[in-house]
C-alpha cells in the first residue's frame, strides 16, 4: 500500500527530516453552495514557495490568462500559514465561527509549548533534550501522522447479511478520519476541562504514539485483520 | 549579490546582538542597559510581587522561562535619573505613567519597585486598585465603617494590603526607628500605645481583621509623619491609580446601593498618601484605561482617565509616556525569546510579527504564544 510505505520510510529518516511536511493536503476549496464562480475559475495559488515552482516549470504564462478565485481571509503568504493546522482549525469551527476556532487552537498550541518548554528545562542531558519536539506544529503533524489510519470496514450486503468487510482508505479520508477521532477524543471529556487544555494532551499523547486517538486507530486495525476472511466481499 | 550578501551579514550580525545584562541592581543601570534585559533574584521576587505586582500573563511567562527578567525601559531609567536628582526636603514629585495598553506600565512600577527597594526606601505599594473597588468575588466581604460615618470597609482587601506591605518592607520595620507617634483606641480592651513599634500595629491589622482598614489608615499617616521627620524615605506606588476616579465601582452594599469611589475607606486613605503635603518621598502612579472598563473610546491620556477630580487631586505631576518598543528594544525582546524558546524558526519571523504586533509589548508576546 502506498501510504504504509510513506509511513514506514517517514519512521526510518531521522527526526530532523521528519520535519518536512508531507504535501497531502491540496490547497483546494469545496464550496458547500453553488457559487458565483464557474466551472473554469482556478484555485488560487497564494504562497510565495508555489508562485516561485510555477515560474520556475514556466507554468506561470499558461495560468496567467485563465481567471481565479480570491484566496479567503485565512490563506495568507504568512510565513506561519499551515495547510494542517488551517484544516484543523475547520474542523473544530462551529457555526462559522473561526475567530473562535482558531484562537482555541492557537491556546492549545501555547499550552503544548508551555508544557514542552518546560520539559526541556527539566532534562538534564544534552541527548534528552533534543529529543523534545518543541514546534507546536510539528507535534500537530506527527499526532495526525500516528492517527491516521490505513485500512477501513465497509459494510457490504452479501446474502441477507451485512458484513464489515475491510478495504484500502483513501489519503483524505483516512486524514479525515485522524481530524475527527482527535477531536472527539478532546471532546470527551469533563465539563470542567476547557478545550484548549484537552486537545493539547490528546495531541501530545497522539504524537507520542499512545493515548486514546491511537488505541482506536490500533482497534480498527486489529478489527480488520479479523475480518480479513470477508475481504473478498469487495469485489465479489 | 553583494547587497544580498550585505542584508545577510547584518541579519547575522543582528541576530548575534546582546540581549541580556549581568548588571541587575536597577541602581546602577545606565543607558548602556538600555533595551536589555536583568534577572530578579528569586527570593526578592517572591518578597517583592509576591502578593502581586506583575501582571498575571507576565508570571505565566517567568515560570515557563523558570526566571524573571524585566527590560530596562527608557520610562523606568527616566524615573531613576529622575529620583536621584531630586531634592527629597521638598515636596514629594508625583509620576504619573500612561500609555497605550500593554506597553508595559505594571512592568515599569515593578522595576522601579527593585529600584525603591534596592535605594532602602519604605515601599508602599498598591498591586491593582481594581482589585479592592472592581473585583466583586462571591463572598466579597464588605462592612459599614465604625469609625467613619457612611463609609464602607473592605476588611478582607485591607488585611491583605497590610500583608504585602508587611513583606515587601520585613528588613525595614524590624528597625527601632519605626515606632507609632500616638495612642490608637480600637475597642476596649484593644489599644496601640504610643511608641509602640510600627511592625506591630501591621501585626494587628492582619490578626484582627475587623479593624484592618483603619489600621491602614492609621498607617498612612504615620508613614508621612515618618517621612517628614526624616526617619525614613518613602515609595508610594500605585497601579491603576484612576480607579479611584471612576463614577462608580461594582460592589454594592447589603441594601443594594452603589457605592462610589470616595465612599470606601481604603480609598481615602489612598488618596490621603497621595497628596504632596508631605516630604522625603517619591510617587509613582500608573493611569491605565483597564482600570476604567466603562469607557471605550481607547483613549489614554492621564487627563481623560483620570477625570477632573483625579487630574486636580494630582496637579501638578509629571506624566511619562510608556511607549511601545524600539526597534531596538523590539530585536532585544525578539533575541530573548529566541534564547528561551519561545520562539524558533526563520529570521522572517520576526519581521512579519513586527508587523502584526505593532512593536506592541504585549500583543507580541501574544502572537509569540502558538508559534
Amino acid at each position: 500500500m502506498n501510504l504504509s510505505k510513506n509511513i514506514a520510510l517517514i519512521c526510518k529518516l531521522p527526526s530532523h527530516l521528519t520535519k518536512v511536511r508531507p504535501a497531502v493536503i491540496v490547497q483546494t476549496r469545496f464550496y458547500p453552495r453553488p457559487t458565483s464562480f464557474p466551472d473554469y475559475f482556478q484555485n488560487p495559488v497564494f504562497r510565495k514557495e508555489d508562485q516561485a515552482t510555477l515560474v520556475e516549470s514556466n507554468e506561470l504564462s499558461r495560468i496567467a490568462t485563465v481567471p481565479v478565485k480570491p484566496p479567503t481571509v485565512a490563506e495568507t503568504s504568512s510565513v506561519y500559514y499551515d495547510p494542517l493546522v488551517n484544516k484543523v482549525i475547520n474542523h473544530v469551527m462551529k457555526m462559522g465561527n473561526k475567530k473562535l476556532a482558531r484562537s482555541l487552537v492557537e491556546k492549545a498550541f501555547e499550552n503544548i509549548k508551555r508544557t514542552q518548554i518546560e520539559r526541556y528545562h527539566l532534562a538534564k542531558t544534552p541527548e534528552e533534550k533534543a529529543k523534545i519536539e518543541l514546534n507546536p506544529r510539528d507535534i500537530l503533524h506527527k499526532a495526525v501522522e500516528n492517527s491516521k489510519p490505513l485500512l477501513q470496514l465497509l459494510p457490504i450486503k452479501r446474502g441477507g447479511i451485512t458484513y464489515q468487510v475491510p478495504g484500502p482508505i483513501t489519503e483524505k479520508r483516512s486524514l479525515f478520519m485522524a481530524i475527527k477521532w482527535l477531536l472527539e477524543a478532546t471532546n470527551d471529556k469533563e465539563r470542567t476541562v476547557h478545550f484548549p487544555e484537552q486537545f493539547a494532551w490528546e495531541l501530545l499523547d497522539a504524537a507520542n504514539n499512545t493515548g486514546k486517538v491511537v488505541k482506536r486507530k490500533q482497534d480498527l486495525h486489529r478489527l480488520c485483520e479479523a475480518n480479513r476472511a470477508y475481504a473478498h466481499y469487495r469485489w465479489q | 549579490m553583494l547587497s544580498r550578501n550585505i542584508r545577510y551579514a547584518c541579519r547575522r550580525y543582528s541576530h548575534a546582538v546582546t540581549f541580556r545584562t549581568t548588571e541587575s541592581s536597577p541602581t546602577q543601570q545606565t543607558d548602556n542597559q538600555f533595551g536589555l534585559f536583568y534577572t530578579v533574584n528569586k527570593d526578592l521576587c517572591k518578597q517583592l510581587y509576591g502578593h502581586g505586582g506583575l501582571p498575571k500573563s507576565y508570571m505565566k511567562q517567568s515560570k515557563t522561562f523558570a526566571e524573571t527578567a524585566i527590560m530596562v525601559r527608557r520610562p523606568a531609567l527616566d524615573i531613576i535619573n529622575c529620583i536621584k536628582a531630586t531634592d527629597l526636603n521638598k515636596p514629594a514629585i508625583r509620576y504619573v505613567l500612561y500609555g497605550e495598553d500593554g506597553t508595559g506600565k505594571s512592568m515599569t512600577i515593578a522595576h522601579l519597585l527593585h529600584y525603591a527597594f534596592e535605594e532602602g526606601y519604605l515601599i508602599v505599594h498598591v498591586p491593582w486598585v481594581s482589585d479592592w473597588l472592581r473585583r466583586v468575588l462571591r463572598h466579597k466581604e464588605m462592612a459599614n465603617s465604625l469609625t467613619r460615618e457612611g463609609l464602607v470597609d473592605l476588611p478582607l482587601d485591607a488585611a491583605a494590603w497590610l500583608l504585602h506591605f508587611k513583606t515587601q518592607n520585613q528588613h525595614l520595620l524590624k528597625s527601632p526607628e519605626f515606632i507609632v507617634s500616638k495612642e490608637y483606641v480600637w475597642s476596649k480592651r484593644e489599644k496601640t500605645e504610643a511608641g509602640a513599634p510600627l511592625h506591630e500595629l501591621v501585626e494587628l491589622g492582619i490578626a484582627r481583621v475587623k479593624y484592618a482598614c483603619d489600621v491602614v489608615d492609621a498607617i498612612v499617616n504615620e508613614v508621612k509623619l515618618l517621612s517628614n521627620s526624616k526617619k525614613c524615605k518613602t515609595f508610594v506606588a500605585v497601579d491603576g491609580y484612576n480607579g479611584f476616579f471612576n463614577p462608580l465601582t461594582r460592589l454594592k452594599t447589603p441594601t443594594k446601593k452603589k457605592v462610589a469611589p470616595e465612599e470606601v475607606t481604603l480609598t481615602t486613605s489612598i488618596l490621603e498618601l497621595t497628596k504632596n503635603d508631605w516630604t522625603n518621598a517619591v510617587m509613582v502612579l500608573s493611569a491605565d484605561s483597564i482600570a476604567n472598563p466603562d469607557d471605550d473610546t481607547k483613549n489614554y491620556l492621564p487627563q481623560h482617565l483620570l477625570y477632573r477630580k483625579g487630574f486636580d487631586h494630582l496637579d501638578p505631576f509629571v506624566p511619562v509616556k510608556v511607549d511601545r518598543y524600539t526597534d531596538r528594544e523590539f530585536l532585544t525582546c525578539a533575541n530573548y525569546y529566541r534564547d528561551r524558546l519561545w520562539i524558533r524558526g526563520p529570521l522572517d519571523m520576526e519581521t512579519e510579527l513586527k508587523l502584526t504586533s505593532a512593536c506592541n509589548p504585549f500583543k507580541f508576546m501574544e502572537q509569540c504564544a502558538p508559534l
